[in-house]
């Protein structure tokens, strides 16, 4: 634990007590995952940039297990063995230690060993109101730890992947745009090229292929690339099949004949990416966006407008907090509204985050997609944070 | 007497015998203490120089903490297994012989696959049709993640590999590796390629000197010594 002294321990463990009772009074019930976890869960879901400050370690049975970076995969894997077919409401409410290695070093605000204190949501259907529930009640966890002043962050992903919908794009380059949207520098550099219209290399032996079977029904092309890889005496290995080979080649052909993207379309996502406000003004910036292009985002600028009135409404001040479209780039399961609770000067580091991945369950193991929300606070950095502003 | 200055050399394999040819080549042939698989040694015609037998892995680490002053291993451990190199150690003299390079290998019928940008993209395939991350198979655990990520590759997840690395894929248990070759006979043999931009080190062995260690004036003697007579 990072309370290296007991005065801190004490700090800490009062905190962790005010934290989790007033969750429980708003109805969620506390839980306690176990501290290992079975580390190939983490390591598919979360990454390698989090893979890599991971402790992960091979037990004496040959098992490869970690101690957990984070507690929403714990307890969503505690729900799904509570409730295998995942069709009940749930709330939990949690406080407890999680471990990430700190390459830079470690400090007392980027300790090794902290405390997660967080909340859960799993099966509520009305997305709006348990979005606004979890952001109030980490909002109030927040003020409950002492700390006043403090700033909302505030992103949401299916804003961006409405307006990738809507801007009706080839297929090939929503489902790339998509994935490189969670990597901001190579998704820049992605647009900059559709827009210019460069082409992949067209000369080559696989650039012929790709010719050859672009022209062709995807079945044919299969069996044109088997015939090529035999003709080669190339095996099948790595896991990759016959028709994902043929996919992308096919993709490869297609990229070679298409027109570039509109200049105009790789402009309006990059105003979208570029909207940074409060809430109101935000999404008034979108929807003049979206208008100007002609573009049709309307069900989920609602939604999130939506969410805001309600936050507005239980007493948060939104004028105060910011939307950023950009925001929320680098936390790969979420899917839905993202926030963070920032305090000036504590730079990048914030308080305490959360958001909905709608994702996350069936990619666990469910036999089906579990609306899902929560956030979690960093015990550490509130209580210093709080001490600092007293 | 106490030893002025201690030199680390490879124990075993083709890097003890290549060490030894390359000391011998350079005057000051390399002496093991005792029997043939003693674990220390002297270098003729240099007084005050002690030889320590360890593993090129172990060399790494007794550079970093200074218990030698000077070590031979290969520049590949060396970048793999120190997070800061420049302050941990000083590439006095490369050596000419251990050349590897670390490279990215893919299985040879991912005919859709030439460079390090298309894996980010095979890795985003590959989740929708498997539900999973692509595994890379290495021991260049360190080498491997700072490569990716200035690639720009993040759809991935490393398993770790310790011998027959090049059997992974065909094996199944991982999609892609990352591992040394130096004629790319055995890559070749297990149906891989390596991307065209893939190449993330061409290794080979070094004499380091520790900044660690403690370098008496005497000690800074012996080191310029050994490295002007493998300079010749």
């Amino acid at each position: 634990m990072s309370a290296e002294s007991a005065k801190e321990f004490e700090a800490l463990e009062a905190q962790a007590r005010a934290l989790l009772a007033s969750f429980a009074r708003a109805g969620y019930e506390p839980v306690a995952p176990s501290i290992i976890q079975p580390a190939g869960m983490f390591l598919d879901r979360i990454g390698e940039s989090i893979r890599s400050r991971t402790y992960v370690f091979t037990d004496l049975a040959g098992d490869e297990l970690c101690l957990r970076p984070d507690l929403t995969v714990p307890v969503s894997r505690l729900y799904l063995e509570r409730h295998p077919r995942a069709d009940v409401e749930a709330r939990y409410c949690y406080n407890g230690p999680a471990f990430r290695f700190q390459p830079q070093g470690r400090s007392p605000t980027r300790p090794r060993e902290f405390r997660q204190a967080g909340i859960e949501c799993f099966g509520v259907a009305d997305r709006d109101s348990a979005d606004a529930e979890i952001v109030r009640l980490a909002v109030e966890g927040v003020r409950s730890g002492g700390l006043k002043a403090f700033r909302l962050r505030f992103g949401d992903i299916a804003l961006f992947y409405a307006l990738l919908d809507a801007l009706s794009l080839p297929e090939r380059w929503r489902l790339k745009l998509s994935h490189y949207f969670w990597r901001p520098p190579a998704f820049h550099e992605l647009l900059a090229r559709l827009a210019r219209g460069e082409r992949p290399d067209s000369d080559g032996p696989i650039a012929a292929l790709a010719d050859k079977i672009g022209k062709e029904m995807p079945e044919r092309a299969e069996e044109l690339v088997a015939d090529y890889l035999d003709a080669q005496s190339l095996p099948l290995a790595g896991n990759r099949s016959l028709n994902e080979i043929t996919e992308r080649l096919r993709d490869h052909a297609a990229d070679l004949r298409s027109a570039p993207l509109p200049k105009e379309v790789a402009t309006v996502i990059d105003y979208y990416l570029a909207v940074s406000g409060p809430p109101k003004e935000a999404a008034e910036r979108v929807a003049m966006i979206a208008h100007g292009a002609g573009l049709d985002m309307s069900a989920s600028l609602d939604a999130l407008v939506r969410r805001f009135d309600r936050l507005q409404q239980s007493g948060i001040d939104m004028a105060q907090a910011i939307f950023a479209a950009e925001f929320g780039r680098d936390l790969e399961y979420y899917s839905g509204l993202v926030f963070q609770i920032e305090v000036p000067g504590n730079g990048a580091e914030p308080i305490a985050g959360g958001g909905r991945y709608d994702g996350l369950l069936e990619a666990l193991g469910a036999p089906r997609p579990v609306p899902a929300v929560g956030a979690a606070l960093h015990t550490e950095r509130l209580l210093a944070a709080a001490e600092r502003a007293s | 007497m106490a030893a002025t200055l201690t030199i680390a050399v490879p124990s075993k394999g083709r890097l003890k015998d290549q060490a030894a040819a390359r000391f011998e080549q350079a005057g000051m042939a390399l002496r093991q203490i005792g029997h043939e698989r003693g674990y220390r040694g002297s270098l003729a015609g240099l007084d005050g120089v002690e030889v320590v037998y360890i593993s090129a892995a172990e060399i790494v680490h007794q550079l970093k903490t200074g218990r030698v002053h000077l070590g031979v291993t290969g520049e590949d451990l060396i970048r793999e297994t120190l997070p800061d190199v420049d302050s941990t150690v000083e590439f006095l003299k490369p050596l000419g012989f251990g050349r590897a390079d670390v490279v990215v290998a893919v299985p040879d019928c991912w005919l859709d696959v030439v460079r390090m940008a298309d894996l980010e993209d095979v890795a985003a395939q590959f989740a929708r049709a498997h539900g999973r991350r692509l595994r890379v198979a290495t021991k260049y655990m360190n080498l491997t993640r700072r490569f990716f990520a200035a690639s720009g590759v993040a759809g991935y997840r490393i398993v770790e590999s310790v011998g027959a690395t090049e059997a992974t894929p065909a094996a199944g248990t991982a999609e892609l590796i990352v591992d040394i070759t130096t004629t790319g006979t055995t890559l070749r043999a297990n149906h891989l390629k390596v991307l065209e931009d893939g190449l993330i080190l061409k290794s080979q062995a070094h004499l380091f000197a520790s900044r660690a260690a403690s370098w008496t004036p005497d000690a800074t003697k012996l080191r310029d010594a050994i490295a002007a007579k493998l300079s010749d």
